[in-house]
C-alpha cells in the first residue's frame, strides 16, 4: 500500500474538500426532484407511481448521474449541469451556477454611479455597450436626468451594433456546438469589424464603458460613421450568405427542429426573456413595451416565431439582426447635431476641453468624480432595456448620497437558465449542447 | 509684454469656446418631471381593485418617476399574487429581490416586479420583513419563475421562504455561513470563510488540494445508484 505523500500545508481533511456540503445538497436535490418526465413514464406503465427505480434488462435503460461542466467548452462559461440520465434521455436536471459570482451588487453599494460602469461591461461580456446604456438609463431615471438627443441616437446605434455582435457570437458558437467549425470564423470576422468600430468610437475594442451618466463620453467621428455604414452593408450580405448555408441545411435543421421546445404558456410561466420568449410566440420586447432612447421614432418590426424550438430561435435571431441593421440605418440618417452630455455639472461630466482649460471645468470634474450624481433620498426606480439576451433591468434605491443604497440587477441569462433546467428534462443528452447554445446564456450576467 | 494691437473682435475669436458648458444649477427651461417616466408603470385601477379585494392588507402606495409600488401585508402576499395573476392578468414574473434597509424595525424588504403582457402594465409589490421574523411566504406556487429569485434572496439576505420547494443557496456554496448582501457583511469578506488560494506564493494554504488522494471522503447522506456489475 502506497503511503500518503508528505503535504506541507494544513491537512484540514473533510472540512475544505471542495465544499462537500454543497455537492451533497445538489445530489440530494437531484434525487428528490419531481420531474414531469417521470409522470409521463408512470402514465405509460399504468401504475400511477413515479418511476424512480429502473431495473430493466436493457443496458440503455440504466441510470447514471453525469456532471457536465463547470469546465466544459459547450456550456459557454462556468455552468454546471448535473443531469440524471436514463439511457440517453435526461430525466432530471439540476443546474449549479455561481462559479463566476463576484458580488457586483454588493460592490456597487460602495461605488459612485459612474464608478460602477466598468462592472457592467463585465456582466454580459458579449455586448458591453447595452449594459452600459442600461445602467446609465436606470441612473438617469432615478436622478431625473435628461439626455440630449444626439447622445440617445448614438447610444441606440451602438446598442444595436452590440446586439448584432452578440448574435454573431451566438450563431458561430451555436454552429460550432452542432459540429460546424468554419462558420465560427465567418461570424467572428463580423464581430471583429464591430470591435474595430467600437475601437474607433470609444477607444476600446471590448469593454467599452463609453456611455456616461447624462450622455456619452465622446462624440462619434465621421470616420466611424463611414465605418458603420460600410459594416451594415457587409453584414447584410453576410447574413444572406449564412441563411443560404443554413436555412435548408439538412444537418442544421434536423439538429435544431423540435429540440428544446417550449410552448407559449410554458415560456411565460418559466419567465423566459428576450429572443427565447419571442421564439415561443410572446410579443414582449421592451423596445415596444416601454420605448426608451429613440426606439419610438424609428421604423422596425419585432420578429416573432410560434414554434418555440431551437430552429425558431435561430430564425428569430437572424431576423433580429436584420431589424437591427434597419434601426442603425435610420438612426444614422436621422441623428441630430448637438451636445452629447447633459448641460448640468450635477448630472454629467464636463468635456475634457473644459477640464483642461477652465477652472470651473476642473472643479466640476473633480466634484463629479468625488461625489457624482446624487439622486433624491428615498427614490427608487426600475429601468429595463431590451439587451441582446432579453430584459436587462436595474432596480436602484437611493439614500440621497452619490452612491446607490441598493442595486438589484435583473439579468436575462439568470431567468433563461432557470427555464433551461426544465427544458432539458426529457431531451437527449446530445441535445443539451444545442439547447444551451440556443438559449444563449452568459454566465457573467447570470452569476453577477 | 508686447501690446496686443488686434481689434477687440479678433481677440474675442481667440477666446476658448466650450461646447458643453456646465451650469451649476438646472436651467429654468430644463424639464423638472422625470424624462424617463413610462406610462406602463402607473396602474391606479389595479391598485383600486387590490384595495377593494384585500382592504387593510394593502398598505401605502408609493410613486416615484411614475412607478407605483404597493406595500402588502406579508401574510397575504401569496393571495395578492394569485389575485393579480388570475384576476388582473399579471401573468409574467419579471423580477424579485431583497433590500436591506438597515433600520431598527422592519429591516428588510422583498420586492416583486410583475408584468401584464396584454395590457402592457407593470406593478411592483413590496413586503416588509422584521429581523425577528425572517419568514416570507414563497410565491413559487403562483409564479414558478420566482424559484431562483427567492433562492437568491435566501442566499444574500437569509430569508426563509415558507413553501419553497428547493431552498438552497443560489451563488454561494452551502458551506458558507454568511449572507453577503446584508449591510453588516464586510465588502472584503470574512477571512477564512472560504477555502481560497493563498495570496502570496509563501502564503499559508487554507485547504488541502489533494484531499481525495489523502484518503479524505466526504460524508454522504444519500445512496448513489449502483451499477448492475456491482450487484
Amino acid at each position: 500500500m502506497a503511503t500518503a505523500p508528505e503535504f506541507p500545508g494544513l491537512d484540514l481533511g473533510d472540512k475544505f474538500r471542495f465544499w462537500p456540503k454543497h455537492n451533497e445538497k445538489i445530489y440530494e436535490r437531484l434525487e428528490s426532484k419531481h420531474a414531469w418526465i417521470e409522470e409521463r413514464r408512470a402514465e405509460q406503465r399504468g401504475d400511477g407511481m413515479p418511476v424512480t427505480d429502473m431495473t430493466e434488462t436493457d443496458p440503455l435503460d440504466h441510470e447514471m448521474v453525469l456532471n457536465i461542466g463547470p469546465q466544459h467548452p459547450a456550456t459557454h462559461g462556468v455552468l454546471r449541469c448535473v443531469v440524471k440520465l436514463d439511457g440517453e434521455t435526461i430525466e432530471k436536471t439540476v443546474l449549479d451556477i455561481g462559479y463566476l459570482h463576484r458580488g457586483i451588487e454588493k460592490l456597487a453599494e460602495s461605488k459612485t454611479y459612474q464608478e460602477f460602469m466598468p462592472y457592467t461591461d463585465r456582466m454580459d461580456y458579449l455586448s458591453p455597450y447595452s449594459n452600459n446604456v442600461a445602467w446609465c438609463l436606470a441612473v438617469e431615471k432615478l436622478a431625473g436626468i435628461d439626455v440630449p438627443d444626439r447622445a440617445q441616437w448614438i447610444r441606440q446605434i451602438m446598442c444595436e451594433l452590440a446586439r448584432i455582435s452578440s448574435h454573431c457570437l451566438w450563431l458561430g458558437v451555436g454552429l460550432m456546438d452542432a459540429g460546424a467549425m468554419s462558420a465560427f470564423l465567418w461570424t467572428f470576422q463580423m464581430r471583429e469589424d464591430i470591435y474595430s468600430i467600437f475601437d474607433e468610437v470609444c477607444g476600446a475594442r471590448f469593454t467599452v464603458s463609453h456611455s456616461r451618466i447624462g450622455g456619452i463620453a465622446s462624440d462619434i467621428s465621421p470616420r466611424s460613421i463611414s465605418m458603420i455604414r460600410e459594416f451594415i452593408e457587409t453584414i447584410q450580405e453576410e447574413i444572406d450568405g449564412w441563411e443560404r448555408l443554413l436555412n435548408r441545411n439538412r444537418i442544421w435543421v434536423e439538429r435544431n427542429k423540435d429540440v428544446g421546445r417550449i410552448t407559449k404558456e410554458e415560456a411565460i410561466e418559466l419567465g423566459l426573456t428576450g429572443p427565447n420568449l419571442r421564439g415561443s410566440g410572446v410579443e414582449y420586447d421592451l423596445r415596444r413595451f416601454e420605448p426608451y432612447l429613440k426606439y419610438d421614432e424609428v421604423d422596425f418590426t419585432i420578429p416573432i416565431r410560434e414554434d418555440g424550438d431551437c430552429l425558431a430561435r435561430y430564425f428569430l435571431r437572424l431576423e433580429e439582426m436584420k431589424q437591427s441593421v434597419r434601426i442603425i440605418e435610420q438612426s444614422l440618417d436621422r441623428m441630430s447635431e448637438g451636445p452629447i452630455r447633459a448641460d448640468d455639472a450635477k448630472q454629467a461630466y464636463p468635456s475634457k476641453d473644459e477640464v483642461y482649460y477652465s477652472m470651473e471645468g476642473m472643479i466640476h470634474d473633480f466634484m463629479y468624480t468625488d461625489v457624482g450624481t446624487q439622486a433624491p433620498k428615498g427614490a427608487h426606480a426600475y429601468h429595463a432595456v431590451e439587451g441582446p439576451k432579453g430584459e436587462l433591468g436595474f432596480y436602484l434605491t437611493s439614500d440621497g448620497t452619490g452612491r446607490p443604497f441598493r442595486v438589484r440587477i435583473n439579468a436575462p441569462s439568470f431567468a433563461n437558465l432557470q427555464a433551461m433546467e426544465y427544458i432539458m428534462e426529457g431531451s437527449l443528452v446530445a441535445d443539451t449542447v444545442v439547447i444551451i447554445g440556443s438559449l444563449d446564456p452568459v454566465m457573467g450576467e447570470a452569476d453577477k | 509684454m508686447p501690446e496686443d494691437d488686434r481689434s477687440p473682435d479678433q481677440r474675442e475669436d481667440e477666446a476658448l469656446k466650450f461646447h458643453y458648458t456646465p451650469a451649476a444649477e438646472a436651467r429654468p427651461d430644463q424639464k423638472q418631471d422625470n424624462p424617463h417616466a413610462k406610462g406602463t408603470t402607473h396602474v391606479p385601477e389595479v391598485i383600486d381593485a387590490l384595495k377593494g379585494e384585500f382592504g387593510e392588507a394593502i398598505g401605502p402606495v408609493e410613486s416615484y418617476a411614475n412607478e407605483d409600488t404597493v406595500f402588502v401585508e406579508k401574510a397575504r402576499l401569496r393571495e395578492v399574487c394569485r389575485f393579480l395573476k388570475e384576476e388582473q392578468n399579471f401573468a409574467y414574473f419579471s423580477d424579485a429581490g431583497g433590500i436591506d434597509r438597515f433600520t431598527d424595525e422592519e429591516r428588510y424588504e422583498m420586492f416583486y416586479n410583475l408584468v401584464n403582457l396584454d395590457d402592457q402594465k407593470r406593478i411592483r409589490l413590496k413586503v416588509r420583513i422584521d429581523e425577528a421574523d425572517m419568514h416570507v411566504p414563497s410565491v413559487t406556487d403562483v409564479y414558478r419563475a420566482a424559484n431562483w429569485n427567492e433562492r437568491e434572496a435566501y442566499d444574500m439576505f437569509g430569508f426563509t421562504f415558507d413553501g419553497h420547494p428547493d431552498l438552497r443557496r443560489m451563488y454561494m456554496p452551502e458551506d458558507f455561513e454568511y449572507h453577503p448582501l446584508r449591510k453588516e457583511f464586510p465588502l472584503l469578506g470574512v477571512p477564512g470563510s472560504l477555502p481560497l488560494p493563498p495570496q502570496t506564493p509563501e502564503g499559508e494554504l487554507t485547504m488541502d488540494p489533494f484531499a481525495a488522494a489523502h484518503g479524505s471522503k466526504p460524508a454522504k447522506s444519500y445512496e448513489e445508484p449502483r451499477s448492475v456489475d456491482e450487484e
